[in-house]
């Protein structure tokens, strides 16, 4: 069954066209990469997954359930129970610990609980930066904090805008393993990047190219989904 | 490409440099209002003063203070000494004539109360002291200009029930509230008064409570009482109610002796308006006079003006340390919110000197406009408090506006400075990846 | 933990470790209170202190003879000013001064003696300009300038006061000049002795022919103890010296207008820079708020984080505000009156709650417009 069905979307700002008749579906447990150049739409596109927008035209089905034609308030509800950000700039709040972070997510999306959010961090292989400010952790460090943070809630789907855009190539390593991780675990990941190869750790890319959907490529080399 | 710079990053973004021009311009306008109304005050609460009265009080020179009082001094046969009136025009003229508000003359005449009049209460032949004064007279000076003066306006807090008497108003007269009460006086009556002079039939106009022992006294125009007294011409005191400057040590000495200053002193002493240069000057003015400072106007007058101003002067500088500190918070808020961009410039290959003059122009050019936004709002605070407060305008003094340019300079500086230094110690690289 | 602590931890933290921009902010907002407490302090400190200075006029209240009889006759009775006197607070006296009089003779020149107490006529005309000292002992007396000029007396030189006394007596008495008062006005003409050697000299009947009283007080005020006075004491008339004290009222009415308009001015100006600062400061954290909108934060909850910080910011800078602003009352009370000033204990409450008010309203207003925004263009915006 599909978690997400995009159903023609379009979405246009003043006169220009950011996405045009797009359709996309994605699967319970799937591991999608969205791919394409600047400026193809890719921004739209993670925004309204993400629930942070609305398409123009179109649907957007998650988990059942039609979010294009709902308000920005139960948007921000949707996006607190079902999705799980990661970001490129990490964007965590500086003055909080690590820690504190991950349970900045857990208090706006029910109770803060220090002894999940440091479990969170251990999984992530973090707890002794537990107390640590983000401006003390690298930046891969600073990245994990937020994938944790991202995972804390048990969201629907993780959504990651390009990942890895800010680390180097040992922490890009720790942080793909972490997806491969999840993704074994069953958790359903969008990665939006321009990068070839986080794309191709995917099970399937979509790349887009000037609003539309140009292919879709299946990724053989991709590692079975083992439950 | 620096003005292009600095042109893109003031209108570009608008909103950020509006805040800090407006705050700026707040602290313009504060500092503006604040030193123009703290140099005015002085004057305005002089001003306000004048409702004590005359501070200076001229006599014949070699006359007695002693007539004044409980009637001693009088008959003790020492001739009678007047001042002229036809000199007091010359009161106007003098190097400090600006200062002088208000003057009255006064001509003290020993009268009797005569019982002719049809109605059996009113006391006969009761030994009474009838003044002569102006009230408000207009005076035309041989320099072409013109005066009103008077005790009605000297004599501010007298409460006249009634109306109070005019200078042509030759048969007419106000009585004090002791003397109504004693010879059952009362607005509107008739009275007969005899003097050496002659009697005249006088209309009481109105009857005054001073609180003091002119309650006691017979007021009529100056000419009638001449009239009564049989000498033309003359008055026997006058009253002075000017704007003076508080004592120092300097003008007491001079009080002293005017003799004992060395020349640059007494034209210092001379050319300030010290009580007491400005009755050196009454002196030099009106022939055989003696020109006294009431110590109890004058001095207390000094007190009170210099702690308003004083006050005033703290007042000012806590409003403008407390603005100062207010804008200093936020162009450092605004300079260190460019650390991303000063990072770039640098990254570009800038050094430091061109990045932190483009900044600095910035803040300046903005600081410029505010200030002089504010410098005119400024104004017209200070005009709102002179108009509610004093019921007169503020006078604008040009020195606040190199002040305020200081002030407002200084401030932006030591707000931006240590902020921009800084952003230029921090590397590039750091301040790119958002660190 | 639960959400409170939770809410507690995050406002602590934010305030805590941004201490440079919390600096920033709280330093604003505690020179806004300062300004506030320590100028509402001298607006209402301002008559009492300018009342104080006003006392340099002199007396302001004088008790006579009741009317009726002959003006010269018995004068006011040591006892009736007494009970009089006791209508008037203690600490409003500034100082009182009973007089009685009596023509007298130096080198037969006839003079007005005065007897009175000379430190109370000292605290109740302070405008009198003495040269050489003010009498410390009996036998030493202050004349008037006129005294002096027409008998040739200086500060330090004798002579005697002859005349009649009550009794109709011849008297003569040997007395030192200590000094020489100028004012301007008719006390030039006198010769001030202590009460003790008037009595000796001159005798009398222990009446006084007048007492000025110079009293701190506003106007309406004195006219209450003026008109309880002539109720209540039977010997004698109360009179208010009328140049005084409605001069009085008009002037210091003004004067209070005056710092009542420039605090008004001045607490507006400040506090609009003390808003527009912490707008700054909240606007600077346009991205934060924009993070916590993508984590799933309700609007609700991010004006509630930034309104706690405010408010704390609010209380802290308002609780330093009001003791620095006291000082400085303190420093202006001191160097512009030489008095301290009194401390409101109802300015401790006003001011903290003006200013987490406005520190509120002030963060209120870039909240709610950063939280109006697309979280996604916060984001992705650099």
């Amino acid at each position: 069954m599909n978690l997400l069905e995009i159903k023609g979307i379009s979405k246009i700002y003043g006169n220009v066209k950011a996405l045009q008749n797009v359709d996309l579906e994605v699967k319970r447990g799937e591991w999608l990469a969205v791919m394409g150049p600047s400026g193809s739409g890719k921004t739209t596109m993670m925004n309204i997954i993400g629930c942070m927008d609305k398409p123009t035209e179109g649907a957007v089905i998650l988990d059942g359930k039609d979010i294009s034609k709902e308000s920005a308030r139960s948007l921000t509800a949707t996006r607190r129970e079902k999705i799980g950000l990661i970001f490129q700039q990490f964007h965590l709040i500086h003055y909080l610990t690590a820690v504190e972070n991950i349970m900045v997510a857990q208090y706006y999306h029910s109770m803060p609980d220090e002894d999940e959010a440091l479990r969170a961090l251990d999984r992530v292989g973090l707890l002794e930066r537990a107390k640590h400010l983000p401006s003390q952790l690298s930046g891969g460090e600073q990245q994990r904090v937020c994938i944790a943070r991202a995972l804390i809630n048990y969201p629907m789907l993780i959504l990651a805008d390009e990942p890895t855009g800010n680390l180097d190539e040992a922490n890009e390593g720790i942080v793909m393993d972490l997806f491969r991780q999840l993704h074994e675990e069953g958790s359903t990941i969008v990665v939006v990047t321009h990068d070839p190869e986080v794309a191709e750790e995917a099970q399937r890319t979509v790349v887009l190219e000037h609003g539309r959907v140009a292919r879709i490529a299946y990724n053989v080399i991709a590692p079975p989904i083992i439950l | 490409m620096f003005w292009r710079l600095i042109r893109g990053a003031l209108f570009r973004q608008k909103g950020k440099m509006l805040m800090i021009a407006f705050t700026i311009a707040l602290g313009a306008s504060l500092a503006t209002a604040m030193l123009n109304v703290m140099l005015d005050v002085g004057d305005k609460v002089n001003q306000e003063l004048k409702t004590y009265g005359a501070n200076i009080q001229v006599i014949p020179k070699e006359a007695s203070l002693l007539g004044d009082l409980y009637g001693l001094g009088e008959d003790s046969g020492a001739a009678e000494r007047y001042l002229r009136e036809s000199e007091l025009g010359s009161l106007k003229t003098i190097f400090w004539a600006f200062n002088i508000v208000d003057f009255a003359p006064y001509l003290n005449v020993r009268a009797q109360l005569l019982d002719e009049s049809p109605d059996a209460a009113k006391t006969g032949g009761e030994e009474i002291r009838l003044v002569g004064a102006w009230f408000a007279k207009h005076l035309d000076l041989p320099t072409g200009e013109s005066v009103d003066t008077g005790m009605r306006n000297m004599k501010s807090w007298w409460e006249v029930d009634g109306e109070w008497l005019t200078d042509a108003d030759e048969d007419a007269a106000m009585a004090g509230s002791l003397l109504a009460e004693r010879a059952g006086l009362a607005a509107g009556d008739r009275i007969r008064v005899g003097a050496q002079g002659g009697t005249r039939e006088l209309t009481i106009t109105g009857i005054f409570n001073a609180g003091s022992d002119e309650d006691e006294r017979l007021y009529v125009p100056l000419k009638t009482a001449q009239a009564m007294a049989g000498r033309a011409g003359v008055v026997s005191s006058v009253e002075v109610s000017a704007l003076t400057t508080p004592d120092n040590e300097l003008s007491r000495r001079a009080a002293q002796n005017p003799k004992s200053l060395s020349t640059k002193e007494w034209e210092t002493w001379y050319c300030t308006a010290y009580v007491s240069a400005i009755c050196y000057q009454i002196e030099e003015a009106l022939g055989d006079s003696v020109a006294k400072p009431i110590r109890q106007v004058a001095e207390s007058e000094g007190a009170i003006l210099e702690k308003t101003q004083l006050l005033m002067l703290l007042i000012t500088i806590l409003s403008l340390a407390g603005s100062a500190l207010g804008i200093s918070n936020l162009v450092t808020a605004g300079v260190m919110e460019r650390s991303r961009e000063i990072g770039l410039l640098k990254a570009l290959g800038a050094n430091n000197a061109p990045v932190s003059w483009l900044v600095l122009t910035e803040v300046l050019l903005t600081g410029a406009v505010g200030g002089a936004a504010g410098y005119f709002a400024g104004l017209g605070f200070a005009q709102i408090i002179g108009h509610t407060v004093f019921g007169s305008a503020i006078s604008i003094k040009p020195m606040v506006i190199p002040l305020v340019g200081l002030l407002v300079l200084a401030v932006i500086l030591a707000g931006s400075i240590p902020s921009i230094r800084l952003l230029l110690s921090l590397r590039p690289a750091e301040v790119l990846h958002g660190r | 933990m639960t959400r409170q602590a939770m809410y507690v931890k995050m406002i602590t933290s934010s305030l805590l470790r941004r201490r440079s921009r919390m600096a920033v902010a709280l330093l604003a907002v505690a020179v806004g209170a300062t300004i506030l407490s320590g100028l509402v302090t001298i607006y209402y400190d301002i008559p009492r202190q300018m009342g104080q200075e006003f006392r340099s006029y002199g007396a302001n209240l004088i008790f006579i003879a009741p009317p009726g009889g002959d003006t010269s006759g018995e004068g006011v009775s040591e006892a009736a000013a007494a009970e009089a006197l006791s209508y008037i607070p203690d600490s409003a006296v500034v100082g009182v001064a009973p007089y009685r009089y009596k023509s007298a003779k130096i080198n037969e020149q006839p003079f007005m003696a005065a007897g009175t107490d000379l430190e109370g006529a000292r605290k109740a005309s302070p405008y009198w300009f003495v040269a050489g000292e003010w009498p410390q002992d009996d036998g030493f007396v202050l004349i008037g300038q006129e005294v002096a000029d027409t008998v040739r007396l200086l500060p330090g030189s004798s002579f005697t006061l002859t005349g009649t006394d009550d009794g109709g007596e011849s008297f003569s008495k040997d007395l030192q000049v200590s000094g020489v008062v100028q004012t301007g006005g008719s006390e030039e003409a006198f010769i001030f002795l202590s009460l003790s050697d008037f009595d000796a000299a001159i005798g009398g009947n222990g009446n006084y022919d007048v007492v000025e009283c110079s009293i701190s007080a506003p106007q309406a005020e004195l006219e209450g103890i003026a008109a309880q006075i002539s109720e209540n004491v039977s010997g004698l008339t109360p009179r208010l010296v009328k140049r005084v004290t409605q001069s009085e009222g008009t002037v210091l009415t003004k004067l209070q207008a005056l710092v009542f308009l420039v605090t008004a001015v001045v607490l507006v100006l400040t506090m609009i820079c003390v808003a527009t600062t912490m707008m700054a400061v909240v606007t600077e954290r346009r991205k934060e708020i924009g993070l916590k909108k993508a984590l799933g934060a309700p609007d609700r909850s991010i004006m509630q984080e930034f309104l706690g910080e405010g408010l704390f910011l609010g209380c802290v800078g308002g609780i330093c505000g009001v003791f620095l602003g006291f000082a400085f009352a303190q420093i202006i009370g001191i160097n512009v009156f030489s008095r301290s000033v009194s401390f409101q204990p109802l300015l401790i409450p006003l001011t903290i709650a003006a200013s987490a008010l406005i520190t509120v309203l002030a963060c209120a207003v870039p909240v709610r417009r950063a939280v109006e925004v697309d979280p996604a263009i916060v984001l992705r915006g650099e």
